[in-house]
C-alpha cells in the first residue's frame, strides 16, 4: 500500500498571502512519482513528436506516453493515427525500430501481423487453432490511443479519454506555436540527429529550468565569457553567438527585457527581447516576415523564446532552436529526448549556422548543458532535507505578477493567464505557479 | 622522413590518449593542427550515423583548433559546475589498423573504450566506440590533422566532454 498524498503538504499555494512553496518530497518521493506517470503522463496531454517525422503513406516512428510504448502511423490513406505499440496476443512491442515505413508489422513472437492503420490482418493458423466464439468476437487490432491530434505539425496525445479538446488545451499557448510555425512557411523538420541524455534528478527540474531565467548568469559564467571572447574577436573558425549579441539577460540591460506569460493547463514562455540580427539563423527571413506579419510580430519571432507545453515539450529558441521532450524514468532519474528544429528550406548557410550555435549551447557534449543538469544533480541532492521542507525558489516576481497579458502580448494577440514584464534583474519565477497548479489538476484523484 | 610503423602509429594513439588521462591538456591541443577537424557525430532515428555536418546534427563537430582551446578554457576556468571537479578517465585503445599512409598523411581507425569515474557522484560509466584518425607531417612532426569520434552509446549520462572520449 503506497502512501496517501495531501495536495497542502507538498504544494503551499496561497496567493492572498503572498505565498507559492513546493515541497522537496515533490522532486524526490518514488510513491509520488508513481502517481505522476499515470495521472500526469498516462492521464492527459502529452506532446509525442512532429508531423514530419512521418510524412508518406506508411512512414512510422515509436516512442512512449508515459512508460506506454507507442507507434504513430501514417496509413494508406496518408491519415496519421496512434496506437499503443504493443501486441494483442501477447503484449509484446510490436514495433522496435525507432522510424521506418511499412504496409505489415509483424509481431516477432507469434506472427501476428497489422497493417498501418493498426489493422489486424493475420493471425497465425487461425483456423486450426480451435479458437472459441469468445475470442472471435475480441477486437485483435492494435489499440489506439483514446485521443490523438496535430497542432501546426505537433502531434499530441492522451491515454486518458475524459480530457479537454486539443484546442482547449493548448489554449492561448498555441499563439506562440503560430509563431513558431509562421516563422516556417515551408513548415518544420527535426535535423537528422536526435541526442538522447540523462540525468540524476527529478524532471521537474528540467521542467522548470527551461523557464528559469534567474540561473544563466551564474550558472553559466563559464560560457558566457567565451562568447564575450569570441565577440570581439570575430574569428572565422568559432560559430556567432545569438545571446552574446544581444543583452537581454545582462544586469546593466536597462528597460523591459522580456518577461513571463502563463497559460492555463501549466504552459508558460520565458521570453527576452533579441533584436533580428544577423547572429540568428533565420536573419535571412527577416524582412520578408516583416512584409509577411508586420514588424511587432516579426520582431517577437526573434525573441528568445523558451516555451513549455506542459508536461513534457519544451521548445527554446535562444542560442538555436531545440525542441525537447522530458521523460521521466524515476522520481531521481530523467530521460530528455532533444532535437534541433528548424524551418525547412532554410537556405544551406543558414542550416549550418543554426547546427553550429545548438551543437555548442544545447548538446550535453557542448559548453552549456552540462552545467546545467550537474546543478539539477546537485538540487536532488538537496532535495533530501527535510528540516526545512519547503523550497524558496519559486517566490521572485511575485509582485511584479498581473493577471491577463502586457502591451508586449498584446503585439501578437496572445492572452496568458498572468503575464511579467521584467528587467533584467527580475528574473521571474512566478510562472512555476502554472506548472504546479496544472500538475495538482491531473493528480487530483490522488493528491487532494 | 616517411610514414609511421603499425606499432609506432599506435603508440602515437596511446600517447594522445595518455596526455588526456592525465589532464595534461596544452600537451595534448598541441597535437592538432591549426585547421583541424574534430568531430563526433550523432545517431540518426534509422539506426545510422550523421554524415553531413553541415546539414545534420552532430555530437561535436569543429573545425579549427581555436574551439578546442575554447573548450579547455572553459574546463580550466573555474567557472563551469561540470568541470569543476573532473571525471577520471581512462582511454584503452586497441585495434589499431594503418588504413592509409603516405610520406606526409596517414589514416588510422582504432577501437576505444573510455573508462570514466564521476568523483562528484561516486559513478562510473564506459563510453565505447571507434575513433578515425587523420595525421599530416608538418614541420617534421606528426600531427593530427582530424579526428573522428563514433561513439556507439550515445546516451550521455549527464555530460560528456572532450577528455571523455
Ligand atoms: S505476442 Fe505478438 S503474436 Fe504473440
Ligand atoms: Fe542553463
Amino acid at each position: 500500500m503506497s502512501k496517501q498524498f495531501a495536495l497542502s503538504d507538498l504544494v503551499d499555494d496561497r496567493p492572498d498571502d503572498g505565498v507559492f512553496r513546493i515541497n522537496r518530497a515533490m522532486f524526490r518521493d518514488q510513491d509520488l512519482f508513481d502517481l505522476e506517470m499515470k495521472h500526469v503522463f498516462e492521464g492527459g496531454w502529452l506532446f509525442i513528436g512532429l508531423a514530419t517525422q512521418a510524412e508518406h503513406p506508411h512512414d512510422f516512428f515509436t516512442g512512449f506516453i508515459g512508460r506506454v510504448p507507442i507507434i504513430v502511423s501514417r496509413n494508406g490513406d496518408g491519415e496519421l493515427q496512434c496506437f499503443v505499440n504493443a501486441c494483442p496476443h501477447k503484449g509484446v512491442r510490436l514495433v522496435q525500430k525507432k522510424c521506418g515505413n511499412a504496409r505489415r508489422h509483424v509481431c516477432p513472437y507469434h506472427g501476428w501481423t497489422f497493417d498501418s492503420s493498426g489493422a489486424n490482418k493475420n493471425i497465425k493458423w487461425k483456423k486450426g487453432g480451435c479458437y472459441s466464439e469468445a475470442f472471435d468476437s475480441e477486437n485483435h487490432d492494435l489499440a489506439e490511443v483514446a485521443r490523438f491530434g496535430e497542432y501546426r505539425g505537433l502531434l499530441f496525445a492522451s491515454l486518458n479519454p475524459d480530457v479537454p479538446s486539443l484546442e482547449e488545451y493548448l489554449g492561448e499557448a498555441s499563439k506562440l506555436i503560430d509563431l513558431l510555425a509562421d516563422k516556417a512557411p515551408d513548415g518544420l523538420e527535426l535535423v537528422p540527429g536526435r541526442v538522447t541524455f540523462t540525468y540524476a534528478a527529478n524532471w521537474k527540474m528540467q521542467l522548470e529550468n527551461c523557464a528559469d531565467q534567474y540561473h544563466f548568469t551564474s550558472t553559466h559564467p563559464s560560457y558566457i565569457r567565451i562568447l564575450e571572447q569570441r565577440a570581439k574577436e570575430e574569428a572565422d573558425e568559432v560559430v556567432k553567438s545569438s545571446i552574446g549579441a544581444s543583452d537581454f539577460w545582462t544586469e546593466n540591460a536597462s528597460g523591459v527585457t522580456g518577461g513571463t506569460m502563463s497559460f492555463d493547463h501549466g504552459h508558460v514562455l520565458n521570453w527576452g527581447v533579441m533584436p533580428p540580427s544577423s547572429a540568428i539563423a533565420d536573419f535571412e527571413r527577416a524582412e520578408e516576415l516583416a512584409e509577411k506579419f508586420g514588424e511587432a510580430r516579426r520582431n517577437w519571432m526573434f525573441n528568445m523564446r523558451n516555451l513549455t507545453i506542459f508536461p513534457n515539450m519544451q521548445i527554446a529558441e535562444n542560442a538555436s532552436s531545440q525542441l525537447r521532450v522530458i521523460r521521466p524514468i524515476a522520481a531521481g532519474l530523467t530521460e530528455m529526448q532533444t532535437w534541433c528544429i528548424a524551418p525547412r528550406g532554410e537556405s544551406d548557410e543558414a542550416r549550418r549556422f543554426r547546427i553550429r550555435q545548438y551543437e555548442d549551447f544545447f548538446n550535453p557534449t557542448g559548453m552549456a548543458t552540462p552545467d546545467d543538469t550537474v546543478c539539477y544533480e546537485e538540487a536532488q541532492l538537496g532535495m533530501a532535507e527535510q528540516e526545512r521542507p519547503w523550497l524558496q525558489g519559486h517566490a521572485r516576481g511575485m509582485t511584479a505578477t498581473v493577471e491577463g497579458g502586457n502591451e508586449y502580448a498584446d503585439m501578437i494577440d496572445v492572452k496568458p493567464a498572468r503575464s511579467v514584464l521584467s528587467d533584467a534583474q527580475l528574473c521571474d519565477e512566478s510562472l512555476f505557479a502554472s506548472y504546479y497548479r496544472a500538475w495538482a489538476e491531473r493528480m487530483k484523484e490522488v493528491v487532494a | 622522413m616517411s610514414a609511421l610503423s603499425p606499432s609506432e602509429a599506435a603508440e602515437f594513439l596511446y600517447r594522445e590518449a595518455l596526455l588526456l588521462d592525465r589532464g595534461e591538456f596544452d600537451e595534448w591541443i598541441a597535437l592538432f593542427t591549426q585547421e583541424c577537424l574534430f568531430w563526433m557525430p550523432a545517431w540518426r532515428d534509422d539506426g545510422t550515423q550523421t554524415e553531413d555536418p553541415d546539414r545534420e546534427l552532430s555530437l561535436i563537430y569543429y573545425r579549427g583548433r581555436r574551439n578546442l582551446e575554447d573548450r579547455l578554457q572553459r574546463i580550466r576556468s573555474g567557472f563551469s559546475v561540470a568541470s569543476a571537479v573532473l571525471p577520471r578517465v581512462s582511454h584503452l585503445i586497441s585495434g589499431v589498423l594503418v588504413e592509409e599512409a603516405s610520406d606526409e598523411r596517414m589514416k588510422l581507425s582504432s577501437a576505444f573504450v573510455v573508462n570514466t569515474h564521476d568523483v562528484r557522484v561516486n559513478r562510473s560509466h564506459a563510453y565505447f566506440g571507434r575513433y578515425e584518425h587523420e595525421l599530416v607531417l608538418h614541420d617534421g612532426e606528426w600531427k593530427i590533422a582530424g579526428k573522428v569520434i563514433r561513439l556507439l552509446n550515445d546516451t550521455v549520462p549527464t555530460l560528456l566532454d572532450v577528455y571523455s572520449i
